[in-house]
């Protein structure tokens, strides 16, 4: 599974990398437009190091968002499955405040929060949390029928019950969804950083771009992929031993 | 019958003159280096008052911004003319875009620090030691601040480096000691706020302390200045008698409402006071030419950028500055 990310993300990158090489050789531009070979490796040479550890440090707080997205949404979820009233009043306030752009928000944030840890957390959950509140208040409002009958003409129905019935049927599909909403966290974590923290990938991108260096961003690009590809192979992962054991119980 | 003949075919050669002259004009494009503002104005003024026109032109003036880069623009084919900084256009020219620069736009670099002097003393350059100072890094302002500190022998950890962005509240709450702002712009702004707060404030001016860092300049393509001429003098003629008519204090009241028009954000009272203190950056000393290209201060600007790795090696001055010149 591992290699097979790497190998696809490779592939992408290496094929983005040739087009803007034959753009490069084809209209003849400078290094300053699109930098030559020469200069990518030397780039990579000098920035590998200090990249690699602010990718670490990107993909930490994502993944802190990304868990702190999932719990939230599962409580909010748990709560909406209790009326189909509740459930549809949270499915609408999270499509109307999805429908915010996160660069018109995050600005606020920082002012209120600074420019540390807590701002980058929060806007990285943010951006995951409401397409995994919306799949989550789907599946735990979604009553398995044929199973959920029988505990519940026998009485033995409770809502914890109710919710590990339907977890463990949509269990793919709530895996998908988690998998799905990592990438989301690793870009809002991103976003973050460029709009305005010191720290992690994103700022390393803005200060490249003010430097108009597309050879520190390809690097920096080449870094979040295989910094993205592990943490979604991770999770992926864990979602099958979860299911191998769910199977098996 | 014949009255309203006649009347037909004046109308008629009246129009087929206007559309010759418009098939004549030669279009280009433009692009600038940040959105509408004041230190567009005479760009703007030259489009909106003809002066483009009249030199055969029509320029489609384009705004700039945070992610838009004049230069690589110039080079991809999809404008023709741009304003970039000196150490943009350096950092080209080093790795091999064929620029060259036909005016300068500042005669003194527009970004100072702002600081307040009743909180603490500030004299020269050596009292920047122990204090904490906004910088944006990667940016030009991170470069002039290391030429500044370098030049008085302050090393980094004796001052506090503070990341700055667009929020400038650690200024307002007195967290940081100095904060980077162009002189022109946003120093208007902070300036009202901090009078309207009953606040002193004053500037740090790097040109003054000696660091002379060539800031935005008009710039096309070597292909340009060697294949079209003579479009490249008409636009270079227009702007600078746009330039020259926009800064003049009796066209000022055109000048505003142009800004007006383009930056609907910003209030008169404010344009009016930014047109003026940008009338002190831009126009030469007396006798000099509007656009004027200061070669010191390019010169000193490629040492500095060479200093600080900015650039890998020299960069020779004399085809950037001199092709058109």
């Amino acid at each position: 599974m591992l290699h097979r990310r790497i190998y696809q993300f490779l592939i992408i990158y290496g094929l983005g990398l040739g087009l803007l090489m034959v753009l490069k050789y084809g209209l003849n531009l400078s290094d300053y437009v699109i930098p030559s070979p020469d200069e990518i490796a030397r780039t990579s040479r000098s920035y590998a190091g200090p990249y690699l550890l602010a990718v670490l440090n990107t993909l930490a707080v994502a993944i802190l968002g990304h868990i702190l997205s999932i719990c939230l949404a599962t409580i909010v979820a748990v709560i909406g499955r209790l009326t189909a009233w509740i459930g549809s009043f949270i499915r609408t306030a999270a499509y109307n405040i999805q429908a915010y752009p996160i660069v018109a928000v995050a600005p606020i944030i920082f002012i209120l929060l600074g420019d540390g840890l807590l701002s980058r957390l929060l806007i990285a959950a943010m951006i995951c949390y409401f397409p995994l509140l919306l799949s989550f208040i789907g599946v735990f409002s979604e009553p398995v029928r044929e199973i959920e009958h029988f505990f519940e003409s026998t009485g033995r129905m409770t809502w914890r019950l109710q919710v590990k019935i339907r977890a463990f049927e949509n269990v793919q599909k709530l895996t998908t969804v988690i998998v799905g909403s990592a990438t989301m966290a690793m870009v809002g974590t991103i976003v973050a950083e460029f709009i305005a923290a010191t720290a992690g990938i994103g700022y390393s991108i803005r200060i490249a771009l003010y430097q108009s260096d597309l050879a520190k961003i390809l690097v920096a690009l080449f870094l979040i992929g295989v910094g993205t590809s592990l943490y979604l192979v991770s999770l992926e992962w864990m979602g099958n031993v979860l299911q191998k054991r769910l199977r098996s119980s | 019958m014949r009255t309203i003949i006649n009347l037909f075919l004046i109308s008629s050669l009246i129009s087929l003159s206007a559309c010759g002259q418009k098939e004549k004009l030669e279009e280009v494009n433009y692009r600038l280096k940040w959105l509408y503002n004041v230190s567009t104005v005479g760009d703007l003024y030259a489009e909106t008052h003809g002066y483009f026109a009249r030199n055969g032109l029509k320029v489609n003036v384009k705004p700039g911004g945070p992610e838009r880069d004049a230069l690589k623009e110039l080079e991809l084919g999809h404008a023709q003319f741009g304003v970039a900084s000196a150490d943009q256009v350096l950092r080209a020219v080093a790795k091999g875009a064929p620029i060259v620069v036909l005016a300068q736009l500042f005669q003194v670099n527009p970004l100072h620090w702002i600081y307040r002097p009743d909180r603490m003393a500030f004299s020269g350059g050596e009292d920047l030691k122990g204090k904490r100072i906004g910088v944006t890094f990667g940016g030009n302002d991170e470069a002039i601040l290391r030429a500044l500190l370098a030049r008085y022998g302050i090393s980094e950890n004796q001052v506090d480096l503070f990341s700055v962005r667009y929020d400038y509240t650690p200024f307002y709450e007195g967290r940081v000691d100095f904060w980077p702002l162009y002189l022109n712009a946003q120093a208007v702004i902070i300036g009202a706020k901090l009078e309207k707060a009953g606040e002193s404030y004053a500037f740090l001016s790097p040109d003054q302390l000696g660091v002379r860092f060539a800031a935005n300049s008009v710039v096309t393509t070597r292909e340009m200045v060697e294949k079209h001429p003579d479009t490249v003098k008409s636009f270079v003629a227009a702007l600078r008698e746009g330039w020259r008519a926009a800064l003049d204090p009796r066209n000022q009241e055109q000048a505003i409402q142009v800004l007006l028009e383009a930056d609907r954000e910003t209030p008169e009272i404010i344009v009016r006071r930014q047109l003026a203190v940008t009338r002190d950056l831009m126009l030469p000393p007396a006798g000099g030419e509007f656009g004027q290209i200061d070669a010191a201060a390019w010169r000193q600007t490629e040492e500095i950028m060479r200093a600080q790795k900015l650039i890998p090696g020299p960069v020779d001055l004399g085809p950037l500055l001199g092709t058109f010149n």
